[in-house]
């Protein structure tokens, strides 16, 4: 049976097609379709059906990420939604967290709410923290509400009723006056969507689920349609930005869970190749055309954020957007990209993106009308890309207006050969990438110099080597499909969904059989959405808590185990929870009240994962039979250009062994080792970089 | 753009990779400072700034979220540790300390810890960090001290550690004298292991680039920003640039307490002048020199640079005079607890001076200062005591092309008290908290909204709060032509308003009403955009009375 994996990016739609049996992967392109992504999975599966005939017959997973959920949001293209919350809360969304997000910046804007405050209306009712309902719904004051949405022409709606996490009573009393009274708005309640303490994240979680679920259900029924139309009734599963992939049913409710549905999948494959080759830390480091992203992964595990947020007002300043509690992959994202711009700022510095030609006009050295130089245009003329041999010689480059454009913006103004000013502008993009994952690697309280890079993305083996040396890792894995590196992580994505509650209260006032109640009703709550999405299938259960001393604002999350084997026991909560609090921050206290926060469940179809053993076809020869000659190429630390042996990445076999300085070139990406390193490949289809 | 070449021997690529490094030092140790507090004023506040310096405790580089007050000190704190514990004198594993008002930033809680980095051997720098603690002793933020010495304990400049032991008896001063110490303690200590992460990694930089030393590559970052710093204050027009206001606060006496500020502006040079403020008072209020001067230069980069990386370099071009024993360098033992109720005003009165000529750079007077912010202590109902902040903000302020924002803090950069937080922390039920329509100055570009609070005491012991606010007889003023954003307003039930800081004690069932002030207004309301004003009123942010009588809608 086959696994198709499909990644639908801002520019190609990327296929990855898993053989469960022989663990053979083919990849395929085909360019997006904007208006109606959906024909875009369309078209390549036609594609592909031509190399593979009737494959789709064989094909037991059809995986989809999709960017539709981002660009709604960013381009505000979402429903009319409206906002329901407890009465003297209309302006949660309005207010914020009431917090400036850059220190000196008083012309600073903050992003504008995705309802507007005519459209959020209050109800009489009231929750406490404890979950009683001191003031129950008034449903006369509700219906008016309704009456007014109905005439507003609301199409989708949130509702947020403070402590709702504690008693979901008062916003499923509404919800059924709802579907009463109006039962053609679409409804998004807080306590199912994310039923954790905290109003303003919740509540704007649950407004972004609103905003896109109109859309989103149209589109993945237009989908369904199309994979009907082609006799695939099996299963369709979206990618989460959790990590896991969910039914299309369960993905249509909870929306808002797919907004990395694209990003997460680079991780997602980098922590499984960790897995594979036993590598216990890890940092992917992804470079594109416009960013670059990083994700510290330990012990396979990926990093889960709830602080994430979408649609920022600058694009790289954390709190200038609109947050999303739900569980999402922390994958940082660096404006720094093939297409990032170089520039003098106004303190006579070169600045290198966040600013990016993209892919049109895109970098000079493109012959598009790019006029303006970029990482790309720097790195070939350092030689480390080939001009003939770009996108497989699909592209040829154009150096000499590479050469002009950085003399005139960068090696003119600052007095500097041009050589100079283009290592500059490539030194300068490594320094701010490794800059911003060493602060990530420390905020996850990693260890840089332990870890092992995966490099992918077109442009990342470009740059890998050498942020790797500035951050003191000593080894660089470079995949080989590393263009399409996202879609292989949905193939080997596990199906999994999580869910979670709040329940505040000291450690010590709690007692097993409660906690234990709570988690299996979340459990069986979890079950039954991975049973939806996989009919039969044995699950497993793992539990995570969020705890923190009591008094603190922010908690930490660790796991406690799965089934009642390996599972941590009640009496081992808080001693666990001090190690953890001990392994990030330095040490625990014994004298002061642990507390319990949120309770979560990871329900996951026990492991069907297939093995990917990443055999490539066609890899022969030792690396003597793959050198196809040597060009020059910048070496910093002698500042001149030195021959570098050029290597052809689909000759190269495994167990070959060669030394820097090095370039080893493939149609989508360049790996480029500097004098000092060697490299090795691996039986499996990899290249390991050992970094002087 | 500036011409200045930098210093010959570091190429200009290697000089701005390095800087970036420094900066990027700097935010590590904030990590690390985070991650190892134990309070919530650091962890969640981020009350607290990082710093590394060079040999001669030159400030090289800053984390880049820091709050405002500390900043400023940051640059000067160094030089006085030194001149009590000269360089040659420290070995490794030394660890200084201070939370003098006269020597940090103004204020006791605010305590600095300064760490010597040694590389083979040799003394390459310094890293320090300031963070605002949760207690220091005395009369806990109380608004009504008369002298320092009943705002908690001084620590002149002491080592904390020698040579990597802790001076215990320094220790047991700490936690003899704070309401708690385990706190204290170990937010002292996740300073020294933030300030060791700074240390480290200045050594590490400089073996991984083969520097002998950090002090080129300092004085190198300094001049780079004192140049640009410079070329910034050339553009504006020279002249003196006066502004004179009233702090809405009185003394004992019942005088009103006045800021009077002349900038004199001369080719790349400013020169601040506070001469004619009022003398300093037996209020907590009052502000030292340092913070005069970190806010002077705090306001100044706002408006005429704001993106360039704080270090010793940007405050070159500054000279601050204000008369002893005023409001504005008060002399010890002059109590400052709340000396926010002072200095936020010195960004409103560099802003207030300079929109005359340069309008485009300055936002309007803010209804977030002075700062906002109520304390609540007592007991759960079941008797557990508990301690609450609780932090929401008023309306900035206008600029010359947008709407000031809403409920959003400045100059210090706090979050919200989440409404489900604090019912879960303590026994307060919070009944309402929505934006007050009309708050917003009116303007060409509108004051930011202020916002209302009610608050209820929803236990069964009292609760004692200590409120802290500010204009509650006069909103933010409109600039050039814009009026004024909506007062301040702070009631316990129907009582009379309150007219300054109070203590207050709240039975249950009692309600807490708390009004902050909006922002105020920029530019002429009835030329105000006609489609603007109608989405005002669409959303309920001015009401027909206003819009009429304002804009003339």
């Amino acid at each position: 049976m086959f696994r198709l994996g499909c990644d639908i990016g801002g520019t190609f739609t990327d296929f990855v097609l898993l053989d469960g049996e022989t663990g053979d992967l083919q990849f395929f392109k085909v360019l997006t379709t904007l208006s109606d992504p959906s024909e875009a999975v369309d078209r390549g599966i036609a594609a592909i059906d031509e190399r593979c005939p009737a494959f789709l017959g064989a094909t037991e997973h059809v995986i989809h990420g999709t960017t539709l959920v981002i660009n709604a949001l960013i381009e505000r293209t979402g429903a009319r939604t409206a906002l329901v919350t407890s009465k003297g809360f209309r302006d949660i969304l309005a207010m914020r967290r009431e917090a400036r997000y850059d220190t000196y910046d008083i012309t600073a804007r903050y992003p504008v709410a995705l309802v507007p405050r005519d459209l959020c209306f209050e109800v009489t009712e009231r929750v406490y923290a404890d979950g009683r309902v001191v003031q129950p719904l008034d449903a006369d004051e509700g219906r008016r509400v309704l009456d007014a949405l109905v005439e507003r022409e609301i199409e989708s709606l949130a509702v947020c009723f403070l402590h709702s996490y504690a008693n979901p009573a008062n916003e499923r009393a509404f919800a059924d006056l709802a579907a009463r009274h109006c039962p053609d708005i679409t409804l998004s309640l807080s306590s199912d969507v994310l039923p954790e303490i905290q109003e303003y994240p919740r509540t704007s979680t649950t407004v972004v689920n609103a905003f896109v679920k109109p859309l989103v259900g149209r589109y993945l029924r237009r989908l369904d349609d199309r994979l009907k139309n082609r006799s695939f009734e099996r299963g369709l599963y979206l990618m989460l930005s959790g990590g896991g992939v969910i039914s299309a049913e369960t993905a249509g409710r909870y929306p808002v869970r797919l907004v990395e549905s694209g990003p997460v999948g680079g991780a997602l494959a980098a922590a499984h190749i960790g897995e594979l080759a036993d590598l216990p830390e890890l940092l992917s480091f992804d470079m594109g055309g416009t960013t670059a992203k990083a994700c510290h992964i330990r012990q396979g595990r990926l990093p889960i954020t709830t602080e994430f947020e979408v649609d920022r007002v600058h694009r790289f300043k954390k709190g200038s957007g609109t947050p999303i509690a739900a569980p999402t992959v922390n994958v940082i994202e660096i404006g720094a990209g093939g297409g990032s711009i170089a520039q003098i700022d106004d303190m006579a510095l070169v600045r290198v993106g966040p600013q990016s030609a993209g892919a049109d006009p895109g970098p000079i050295c493109y012959g598009l009308g790019g006029d303006r130089p970029t990482v790309t245009d720097a790195d070939l003329v350092l030689g480390y890309l080939n001009p003939s041999f770009f996108l497989g010689g699909e592209m040829g480059l154009r150096q000499r207006e590479a050469v002009e454009g950085i003399r005139r913006a960068v090696a003119e103004p600052l007095n500097l050969a041009i050589e100079q000013a283009a290592w500059g502008i490539h030194e300068v993009v490594n320094e701010n990438m490794a800059g911003a994952a060493r602060y990530h690697i420390a905020e996850h309280g990693g260890d840089a110099g332990a870890a092992t890079m995966v490099a992918f993305g077109g442009a990342g083996p470009v740059h890998a080597v050498e942020v790797a040396r500035k951050l003191g890792i000593s080894s660089v894995l470079v995949p080989v499909g590393a263009g399409v590196f996202s879609a292989l992580g949905f193939v080997v994505a596990p199906i999994s969904y999580e869910v979670s509650r709040t329940h505040v209260a000291p450690l010590e006032s709690m007692t097993e059989g409660v906690l234990e109640d709570m988690f299996r009703e979340l459990e069986a709550e979890g079950m039954a959405v991975v049973r939806a999405a996989r009919e039969g299938a044995a699950v497993v259960c793992s539990r995570a808590l969020d705890m923190c001393y009591r008094g603190q604002g922010s908690n930490i999350r660790f796991d406690i185990g799965g089934g009642p084997g390996d599972r941590v026991p009640f009496d081992g909560i808080a001693g666990r929870f001090a190690e953890e609090y001990r392994a990030r921050y330095g040490y625990a206290y014994d004298d002061l009240e642990p507390q319990l926060r949120t309770l979560r469940v990871i329900v996951s179809a026990a492991s069907e994962q297939p093995s990917l053993d990443l055999k490539f076809a066609g890899r022969r020869g030792e690396a003597r039979a793959a050198r196809t000659g040597t060009r020059p190429a910048y070496a910093p630390d002698e500042a001149a250009f030195v021959e570098h042996d050029v290597y052809r990445l689909d000759l190269l076999g495994p167990d070959a062994g060669f030394e820097g300085p090095a370039i080893v070139e493939a149609p989508d990406s360049t790996l480029v080792i500097g004098p000092g390193a060697g490299a090795v490949t691996d039986a499996g289809g990899w290249i390991m970089v050992t970094v002087r | 753009m500036t011409s200045r070449k930098p210093i010959p021997n570091i190429d200009p690529i290697t000089f701005q990779v390095l800087w970036s490094r420094l900066i990027a030092v700097a935010d590590e140790m904030a990590v690390a400072l985070e991650k190892t507090a134990f309070s919530h004023v650091v962890r969640d506040n981020h009350d607290y700034a990082c710093a590394v310096y060079d040999a001669d405790g030159e400030m090289m580089a800053e984390a880049t979220h820091c709050t405002p007050g500390q900043i400023g000190a940051m640059t000067r704190v160094m030089h006085q540790f030194l001149e009590v514990h000269p360089a040659d004198s420290l070995s490794p594993g030394d660890v200084l300390i201070t939370n003098d008002p006269w020597f940090g930033s103004g204020h006791t809680p605010d305590v600095f810890v300064a760490s010597p980095a040694f590389l083979d051997g040799q003394l390459i720098g310094f890293a320090a960090s300031s963070a605002h603690h949760v207690d220091i002793g005395g009369r806990l933020a109380s608004p009504d001290t008369r002298e320092v010495y009943e705002e908690g304990l001084i620590i002149p400049i002491s080592k904390l550690f020698v040579a990597g032991e802790p001076n215990r008896d320094l220790f047991n001063i700490v936690e003899r004298n704070v309401r708690m110490p385990d706190k204290v303690i170990g937010d002292l200590r996740a300073q020294v292991a933030c300030n060791h992460v700074g240390g480290r990694r200045l050594g590490e930089t400089m073996r991984e680039r083969g520097l002998q030393s950090l002090t080129g590559l300092s004085s190198q970052i300094m001049a780079h920003s004192e140049t640009s710093m410079r070329s910034a204050i050339a553009e504006v027009p020279d002249g003196v640039y006066a502004h004179d206001l009233d702090l809405g606060i009185t003394d004992r006496s019942g005088n009103p307490l006045r800021i009077r500020l002349e900038l004199e502006i001369s080719g790349d040079r400013i020169h601040a002048d506070f001469t004619g403020s009022s003398p300093q008072v037996d209020l907590p209020v009052n502000a030292v020199y340092n913070i005069t001067y970190a806010y002077v230069v705090f306001g100044v980069k706002c408006a005429l640079h704001p993106h360039i990386p704080n270090n010793v370099g940007c405050y070159r071009p500054f000279t601050v005079t204000a008369p002893e024993g005023t409001i504005l360098n008060a002399v010890y033992p002059a109590p400052c607890m709340w000396r926010t109720d002072i200095v936020y005003h010195i960004a409103e009165a560099v802003f207030v001076a300079l929109s005359r000529k340069l309008p485009d750079k300055v936002i309007a007077p803010c209804g977030t200062y002075p700062l906002w912010l109520s304390i609540f202590a007592g007991k759960m109902d079941d008797g557990a005591p508990f301690v609450q902040h609780f932090n929401a903000a008023g309306g900035q302020g206008a600029g010359h092309d947008r709407d000031g924002a809403t409920t959003t803090v400045y100059p210090a950069n706090l979050s919200n008290t989440p409404v489900e937080l604090l019912e879960i922390e303590s026994p307060l039920v919070c009944d309402q908290k929505f934006l007050v329509a009309d708050s917003g100055g009116p303007g060409r570009f509108r004051g930011g909204l202020g916002q209302e609070v009610v608050l209820r005491n929803g236990g069964v012991h009292p609760i004692a709060g200590t409120i802290i606010g500010g204009r509650y007889d006069a909103g933010a003023p409109g600039l050039l032509g814009g009026r004024a954003g909506a007062n301040g307003h702070v009631r316990v039930n129907d009582d009379a308003p309150f007219t300054g800081h109070r203590e207050i004690s709240l039975a249950p069932g009692d309600r807490l009403t708390l009004r902050y002030p909006g922002g105020g207004g920029f530019g002429d309301p009835t030329a105000r955009d006609r489609a603007a004003v109608e989405n005002d009123l669409k959303e309920g942010l001015v009401s027909e009375t206003q819009a009429r009588e304002a804009y003339g809608a």
